[in-house]
């Protein structure tokens, strides 16, 4: 087994530029699936902690009020008996914050947008200051009613600045128009499609507009402490609460805003619940990541087609350059089988050199990049959720590409392989070429 | 002229040919190699085969040393009918049974002259490290190479890769060396080194050796000569005869 794995690795290096042309081939593929993969992770792992954060919990149980079939506000009542149900039901919970949700025009002196409101009580929201980069203002200023934090595209586009005066204007629970002005508090960095949807205000500005009571609000996000349990709660939510007295709302993988149609258009009042995980909350930006992936995979699937017809031709050469050599060989005595196993060492080692120089570059690229700082325009951060370029290489991910790779190009390499083996070896010895 | 028999006081041949046609087909044309070739080769013999380029010397070898099938006829090696075996069973009888020392070497380039020797042992996976590198090393003292093991094939003139091909199929003691034309690319002096070689180890191994030649210094060191002409057994006669035959042949031109 050692001497063919000799003869492999010696006839690699005897053929230094073919090995390197194809050796670099295989590792630019690799590199390549590596920058993408850490791309399209990076853009995963910002969306989720961003979003985790910002917009949902890992599951919320959020929900609609009605006052008549027509009018729905994303409201949910009685929360103290809810919440205590929820820690009896959730042993996976981590912890579990209250958060308010709206949707008001949002008016300044010169301009005005529509928004989706997030009520939060920022005392008790410690990974609010870890998602968002303020470029003006203080966060603690949220603790104070009547203030808002907006993102830098909003402000810009509203033309105001931290300490100036908007209106939000919203219609309340009993169908009525409401509106309160609130000071600009603080102003953060751009996160990404999330910046042009989501303002925060404190959650007692936001009853205040909604004219909700102390004990109602827009959502509770539930945070776990291993997100692997997710679909399992979810699961015992949607079936525990019925069973609790409570009128769920059939399973919806949409974010709220999205639902008040729906719900408007059916013919109950009252309460009803909502039970949703962070993806169905933020499956409008994920499309970005599905794009990627999607990419990915069809970038992959093209460029190992290009590299196996690469082996391939590769090792149609090798071989019929040695093709006396295969036919002394059998005839000495070597079986074909070890004939077919001495050019996968070939290909194996080859594809292996190449997958790990180019696994190595491919993270020294996202490495570099992501000291790099580099910040995107406008567009961009729209589709990478990000002001910055930001690279997560999964260990995992990379492990994976260096044996998908190494594993269809040795896989190809049978081809050839078999046929060479299959030679008679009287024919392969005088072989002219 | 004398027709020789067994030289041996062996019962059963090693190498038994009979009737042997073998024809290859080039497009659609059928090209006759061998036309009912009858041989028969007992162990110990120092055997060369003879003839003119056509003649089917090298057809005669290859299906000895089943590396080539026989259209018809019988090819029986070390008591085994070569028609009745698998691919498999033809692999191992040429690894256990049959060592081949071809005319262009045909060395392993990316083995060291070692590496090139040891090949076959590890094939068969019979001896442990220690006693391959025993096995190996003695060859490479008889055959003058062992201060040349780590050298590479190119590394070393062409007398001393035919010594490395002489060791390599000589390594697992095999009953029976085919050798092709092994002086054909060596100069006159390598060349009679090589069939004194080969000589010496039938001497003293008892192993059976058949090989081709065209040059007559080459034949006078076997038992006996079998000369072939378009694929016919001529006859098998001694090599004073064979080099008379080819003095007369030569003022016949």
């Amino acid at each position: 087994m050692f001497q063919l794995l000799l003869i492999a690795l010696r006839n690699l290096a005897s053929h230094k530029r073919r090995t390197l042309l194809l050796g670099g081939a295989i590792a630019g593929v690799t590199g390549l699936l590596v920058i993408l993969m850490g791309l399209s992770n990076g853009i995963q792992t910002t969306t989720v902690e961003t979003a985790t954060t910002l917009m949902t919990g890992h599951v919320n149980v959020a929900g609609f009020f009605k006052v008549t079939a027509g009018q729905s506000a994303p409201v949910v009542t009685a929360i103290p008996a809810l919440q205590q149900q929820l820690l009896q039901e959730v042993p996976e919970l981590d912890y579990m914050v209250q958060r308010g949700r709206g949707y008001s025009k949002v008016v300044s002196d010169t301009s005005s947008m529509d928004l989706v409101l997030g009520g939060v009580d920022i005392q008790n929201e410690t990974g609010f200051r870890k998602a968002l980069m303020l470029r003006e203002g203080r966060m603690e200023d949220l603790e104070q009613p009547n203030t808002l934090l907006l993102f830098e595209e909003q402000a810009k586009k509203l033309e105001v600045k931290v300490g100036d005066t908007v209106t939000l204007s919203s219609p309340t629970m009993r169908g009525t128009s409401n509106t309160v002005d609130v000071r600009v508090a603080a102003i953060a960095a751009n996160v990404g499609m999330l910046s042009s949807v989501y303002c925060y205000l404190p959650n007692s500005t936001l009853r205040a507009l909604y004219q909700m009571r102390d004990d109602a609000t827009g959502a509770l996000h539930l945070y776990l402490k291993d997100t692997a349990d997710v679909p399992a709660v979810q699961a015992r939510l949607m079936k525990r609460l019925p069973e609790l007295g409570h009128k769920v709302l059939d399973h919806n993988p949409n974010p709220f805003f999205m639902k008040f149609e729906t719900v408007n258009r059916e013919a109950w009042t009252g309460q009803r619940l909502d039970i949703t995980n962070w993806e169905d909350e933020i499956s409008f930006i994920t499309w970005s990541v599905k794009a990627l992936n999607g990419l990915t995979v069809g970038l992959l699937v093209l460029l190992l087609i290009i590299i196996s017809v690469g082996v391939m031709n590769t090792l149609w050469i090798a071989i019929r350059e040695r093709t006396r050599e295969i036919g002394t060989l059998r005839a000495i005595g070597m079986q074909r089988g070890w004939v077919v196993l001495m050019f996968l060492f070939e290909a194996f080692m080859l594809a292996l050199f190449g997958t790990l120089s180019g696994a190595l570059l491919g993270l020294a690229v996202c490495l570099g990049l992501n000291a790099a700082h580099i910040t995107m325009p406008m567009a961009v951060q729209l589709i990478i959720m990000s002001e910055q370029l930001r690279f997560a290489v999964s260990p995992v991910a990379v492990a994976g590409s260096i044996f998908i790779i190494t594993f269809c190009t040795t896989l190809v390499s049978l081809i050839p392989s078999f046929l060479a083996a299959r030679m008679k070896p009287v024919t392969a010895m005088h072989h002219i070429g | 002229m004398t027709q020789l028999t067994a030289v041996s006081g062996a019962n059963r041949p090693i190498v038994s040919l009979t009737d042997v046609i073998k024809t290859y087909t080039l497009g659609k044309v059928e090209v006759p190699a061998l036309r009912g070739l009858s041989l028969d080769v007992y162990p110990g013999e120092f055997i060369s085969i003879a003839g003119p380029s056509g003649s089917g010397k090298t057809t005669a070898l290859n299906l000895i040393g089943c590396v080539d099938t026989a259209s018809s006829g019988v090819v029986s090696v070390d008591g085994q009918d070569t028609k009745t075996l698998s691919e498999r069973q033809l692999t191992d009888l040429r690894l256990h049974t049959i060592g081949f020392i071809f005319q262009s070497f045909n060395l392993v380039s990316v083995l060291s002259v070692y590496q090139n020797v040891e090949f076959p042992l590890l094939l068969q996976r019979k001896l442990n490290p220690k006693e391959r590198e025993q096995r190996v090393m003695t060859l490479l003292e008889q055959v003058g190479l062992d201060k040349h093991v780590k050298h590479r094939p190119n590394e070393l003139s062409g007398g001393q890769r035919q010594r490395v091909a002489v060791a390599r199929a000589l390594v697992t003691r095999p009953k029976l060396v085919l050798a092709d034309e092994p002086t054909a690319n060596l100069d006159s002096v390598t060349g009679q080194n090589i069939i004194d070689l080969m000589k010496e180890l039938n001497r003293k191994e008892g192993t059976t050796f058949i090989f081709s030649t065209h040059d007559a210094k080459v034949m006078n060191h076997a038992n006996a000569v079998v000369r072939l002409a378009d694929g016919k057994i001529l006859d098998r006669i001694t090599p004073a005869e064979a080099q008379k035959a080819m003095a007369a042949g030569a003022e016949g031109h």
